[in-house]
């Protein structure tokens, strides 16, 4: 295990990727502490010393809203990660290594929930719901909606680890399900899960931007987040009079953040899919 | 009387990335005559993949040749381009039948198109556009001579066909065009022992008709070599320890490895059954460094403190060649 | 009785089973949007009106034509005894629904009363003739860059995989809204907005045509080369996989051609990405949307912003469900093309039946 994590440090793309992607959280995390918002100031301020990315159409510091953005788009990022990844390592776990009927149904389901474009859940709940719509209720419903893409993996991965010969011995030698389930094969699907868990952020986060671009965002105090700020831009014509800084900063962000998700996801398959080595 | 195929102290050795060089195979040589089928064993790791990507001019980064020459009808095979070996070696001169056959052909394709494939891309000497018809009739004739349902299996996929049907289609296509050397690496293994009769009566059946020249047969089943082989080299760390005819290598093993391998057979011959198999201890020495002596000393229950010291070569014993100065 | 065309049979259990997965997909286009308020609470909010009656009248039309109330068969609205209007249950409604659905009737716009449908028709050949083509030619290109990639290596992959694994990063909209800015506003090469010039009329003269291709070339391009890059990222994946396979070794040990090699490599890879392609569906024309929108390209991107910033809930609900349907028809269409496309699919389903 240990092997595999050092040939992973040796990894450029790795490394660039868990470079940036934890500059952003720490970004995220201190920025608020360590930077004060400048007093607002005219609308559409270009960027200046007082104002280091410029104001919005508000006159709000931009470089306050971006690091705000950042907190909130990440918070649905991990919040929809998190919840698509437990269900759908649950469902397909289950299926995947009790076979049978069972699996059956699961995949059934899965195969049902799977089609449904989560884009869609999103708008329609978001459009009829306005006072509803928050940080928290966008990801759930992502979380919701996005968990067949693990429950799909995750069970291909139990199917095929049923079979292997240590389970069968330890089956012979009496142990239970639950202590296979978490002895003999968790362990072999953590990597997995890890990178799927990774990709649902990324995919949360992605989500999260599109909502919010059609005008379906969260609302509330406080809850300005990456695709808000690009939504806000657009509706005040940012890029018409060239207002660059409303666009380009906030689409750097998300761009840096999915991008740092996949080199993570990309070295890792590399590492611990020995097949993809060259 | 030519040789089909010469080996002269061919060497092959790999580059790892950190620039080290690995040698897979030293000082191999060996000749064949047309019709002889030549057998080669040993573990896994002693070279046999190597050796058959040289002996095929398969010279790709990071295996490189250190020496020797590999001759094919008194055509060299070294120094020559990728595409060059590519359109006039593979296939034509030298081919080979894979470990594993039956996932060696393109699951989405049928075996006539797959043999179709191997004809065009050698069209240079097959004579270029040749009508579909006349290519469907050659194969025909071809895999009529295999006395299989040629119409049945020229037009399926390879998930519809038996294992042995598999096998045997394989053969067939890269046989196709009439190489000189056909190397077969473990071309039974996977098979049930009726299937493995009907494809080693195949291959018997090839070379009579003279459909290929010359055979080198990879396996780690020696007692099956004895009844396939003419020949038989045995291989370690990359070299042959012992080389002489198939009865002398399998009834009268002088080798310390030899004897330790027959030893670890299981064998259905009756002068074999009572005895218990052995195990060899230890596994084949890296080389990545340069070896002091005899490779197999590590591991050798007749080992002397010399044989650490001095390198062994191949010497004439009991009318064969064994790499062991104390063999007798 | 089937049991002797297994890929039939096959097709046919896939399309009840589409169908049945249609039918959850319009009960829930139909009660996502009732989990929130009442629609037609807020669409009276919002309005005004000049005395009581009025206001109950446009009430109980609104509510009716939302299919709220009990209608009984002769077409009136059915009361109880002080004359109020009975809302109908929310079973009768979702039937009700459904079949409006079947009968092609997606409502009536709230905005301008024009019925869903026109405007669906009306905006759809926009948005399927820059999405079509964006998705198809990103597919082949980026698959195409994949499996060279995968294939060569080298210096060539160590350029590619980067490049397009940055542009798969990148949103659609966000792409489109950079390409704007630089083409559109700074360096005015292209047209920023719209699918064509405001002067002009649709039709098939050549002014209409030339104005159209400038103000198609931008959006095109935001979905285009995104896509593009995803697709590369996963077929040198795929690419990379398949070169390990035994049957691409012993292709290159028969000493068939490159191009051979490759077209071997693509044929087997392709399947899995198709399948994937199906599968992302939802997503991708989610995005190509949204891109409509930064373009103000007529298409249902437009139609569904315009619907829910006015609170049209019957086109956002129509636009939802044509999105629905196409990603269920494009994996439905996806399931047959592997079907037939690829033989052990084709075998196992033939041992399954027997």
């Amino acid at each position: 295990m240990f092997k595999l994590l050092k040939n992973l440090i040796k990894d450029p793309m790795f490394v660039i990727g868990v470079v940036l992607f934890f500059g952003t959280i720490v970004a995220a995390l201190i920025g608020p502490y360590i930077y004060t918002a400048a007093e607002e100031g005219l609308s559409y301020e270009s960027p200046s010393s007082s104002y280091w990315l410029g104001t919005d159409n508000l006159g709000q510091d931009y470089v306050a809203l971006l690091l705000q953005g950042l907190r909130n788009s990440l918070y649905v990022g991990f919040m929809a990660g998190i919840i698509a990844t437990t269900v759908g390592t649950l469902v397909g776990l289950f299926g995947g290594f009790k076979g049978g009927i069972i699996d059956d149904i699961l995949n059934m389901f899965t195969n049902l929930f799977i089609v449904i474009p989560s884009f869609v859940v999103l708008v329609l709940v978001s459009a009829s719901w306005p006072e509803g719509r928050s940080l928290t209720l966008i990801a759930v419903l992502i979380g919701l909606t996005t968990w067949p893409w693990t429950a799909r993996s995750v069970r291909a991965q139990a199917a095929s680890l049923r079979s292997r010969d240590h389970i069968s011995l330890a089956r012979i030698n009496g142990a239970t399900n639950l202590q296979i389930i978490f002895k003999h094969i968790l362990p072999y699907l953590a990597s997995y899960v890890f990178m799927v868990f990774i990709m649902q952020v990324a995919s949360g986060i992605l989500s999260e931007s599109a909502i919010s671009m059609i005008g379906l965002g969260p609302i509330g105090e406080g809850s300005t987040s990456l695709g808000v700020i690009l939504n806000t831009a657009k509706n005040n014509s940012a890029i018409t009079y060239g207002y660059w800084w409303g666009i380009f900063p906030a689409s750097i962000v998300i761009t840096m953040i999915v991008f740092a998700l996949y080199l993570l996801n990309n070295s890792m398959e590399g590492v611990f899919n020995p097949r993809l080595r060259k | 009387m030519s040789h089909i195929l010469e080996v002269k102290d061919l060497s092959l050795h790999y580059l790892t990335r950190f620039g080290q060089k690995v040698s897979a195979v030293t000082d191999v040589s060996f000749t064949m005559k047309q019709g002889e089928i030549l057998g080669i064993a040993g573990e896994s790791g002693c070279g046999k993949s190597t050796l058959v990507n040289g002996l095929m001019g398969l010279f790709i980064p990071p295996l490189y040749p250190t020496g020797g020459d590999v001759l094919v009808s008194g055509e060299s095979l070294m120094n020559r381009t990728p595409q060059d070996i590519r359109k006039n070696i593979l296939s034509q001169k030298v081919s080979m039948i894979p470990q594993g056959a039956f996932n060696a052909l393109n699951p989405t394709r049928k075996i006539k198109d797959i043999a179709a494939d191997v004809m065009a891309a050698h069209s240079a000497s097959q004579g270029k556009n040749i009508s579909k018809h006349d290519i469907y009739k050659r194969l025909k004739d071809r895999f009529d001579l295999f006395g299989m349902e040629t119409e049945h299996i020229l037009n399926s996929f390879p998930i519809q066909l038996t294992a042995g049907e598999r096998q045997r289609s394989v053969i067939g296509i890269s046989t196709l065009l009439n190489p000189k050397v056909v190397i077969a690496d473990e071309p039974t293994s996977a098979l049930d022992v009726t299937t493995q009769k009907v494809v080693i009566k195949m291959i018997f059946d090839l070379l009579e008709k003279n459909i290929f020249s010359t055979m080198i047969f990879i396996t780690h089943e020696l007692p099956l070599l004895r009844h396939v082989a003419h020949n038989i080299a045995i291989m370690y760390a990359g070299e042959f320890v012992e080389y002489g005819t198939a009865v002398q290598v399998v009834h009268d093993p002088r080798h310390p490895y030899t004897k330790a391998l027959m030893g670890a057979m299981l064998s259905a011959d009756s002068e074999q059954k009572n005895r218990k198999p052995t195990t060899i201890e230890g596994a084949p020495p890296s080389l990545a460094k340069k070896i002091e002596g005899c490779r197999f000393a590590d591991r050798c229950p007749s080992a002397r403190p010399e044989c650490k010291k001095n390198t062994q070569n191949l010497k004439t014993v009991g009318g064969r060649l064994v790499r062991c100065d104390y063999a007798e | 009785m089937l049991k002797k065309y297994p890929t039939t049979r096959y097709v046919l259990l896939r399309a009840i089973w589409y169908f049945l997965t249609f039918l959850v997909a319009l009960a829930l286009n139909f009660f996502l949007p009732r989990l929130g308020s009442d629609p037609v609470d807020i669409m009276m909010a919002q309005s005004s009106f000049s005395s009581p009656e009025i206001r109950k009248q446009t009430e109980e039309n609104l509510r009716k034509d939302f299919g709220l109330l009990q209608i009984s068969d002769n077409g009136e609205i059915v009361r109880d005894d002080n004359g109020k209007a009975l809302a109908a249950s929310k079973a009768s409604q979702l039937v009700n629904y459904i079949s409006q659905v079947f009968h092609g009737d997606l409502g009536t716009s709230f905005k301008n009363q024009k019925p869903v449908s026109q405007i669906i028709i009306q905006a759809l050949p926009w948005t399927i003739a820059l999405q079509l083509p964006a998705i198809i030619f990103g597919w082949i290109l980026g698959n195409g860059l994949g499996a060279l990639a995968a294939y060569r290596r080298g210096v060539f992959d160590k350029v590619i995989f980067p490049l397009a694994l940055l542009m798969s990063s990148i949103p659609f909209f966000v792409f489109g809204m950079v390409l704007v800015y630089f083409f559109g506003i700074v360096w005015e090469i292209f047209p920023a907005v719209g699918a064509y010039d405001i002067n002009l009329t649709p039709s098939f003269s050549i002014d209409f045509l030339v104005s159209a291709a400038y103000h198609y070339i931008l959006p095109f391009f935001s979905i285009f080369l995104i896509l593009a890059g995803g697709q590369a990222i996963g077929m040198r994946s795929m690419g990379i996989y398949e070169l390990g396979t035994d049957y691409i070794k012993y292709a290159k040990w028969l000493g068939l051609k490159e191009t051979r090699v490759l077209a071997y490599l693509f044929r087997n890879a392709m399947l899995p990405q198709l399948t994937g392609l199906a599968l992302s569906i939802g997503q991708m024309v989610g995005g190509a949307l949204i891109t409509e929108m930064i373009f103000s390209y007529p298409g249902l991107g437009m139609a569904m912003l315009t619907a829910i910033q006015t609170n049209d809930y019957p086109v956002i609900q129509g636009v939802t469900l044509l999105i629905t349907s196409s990603v269920l028809l494009a994996n439905f269409t996806v399931d047959i093309l592997i079907a037939l496309l690829d033989p052990r699919v084709k075998q196992s389903l033939a041992m399954d039946a027997n």
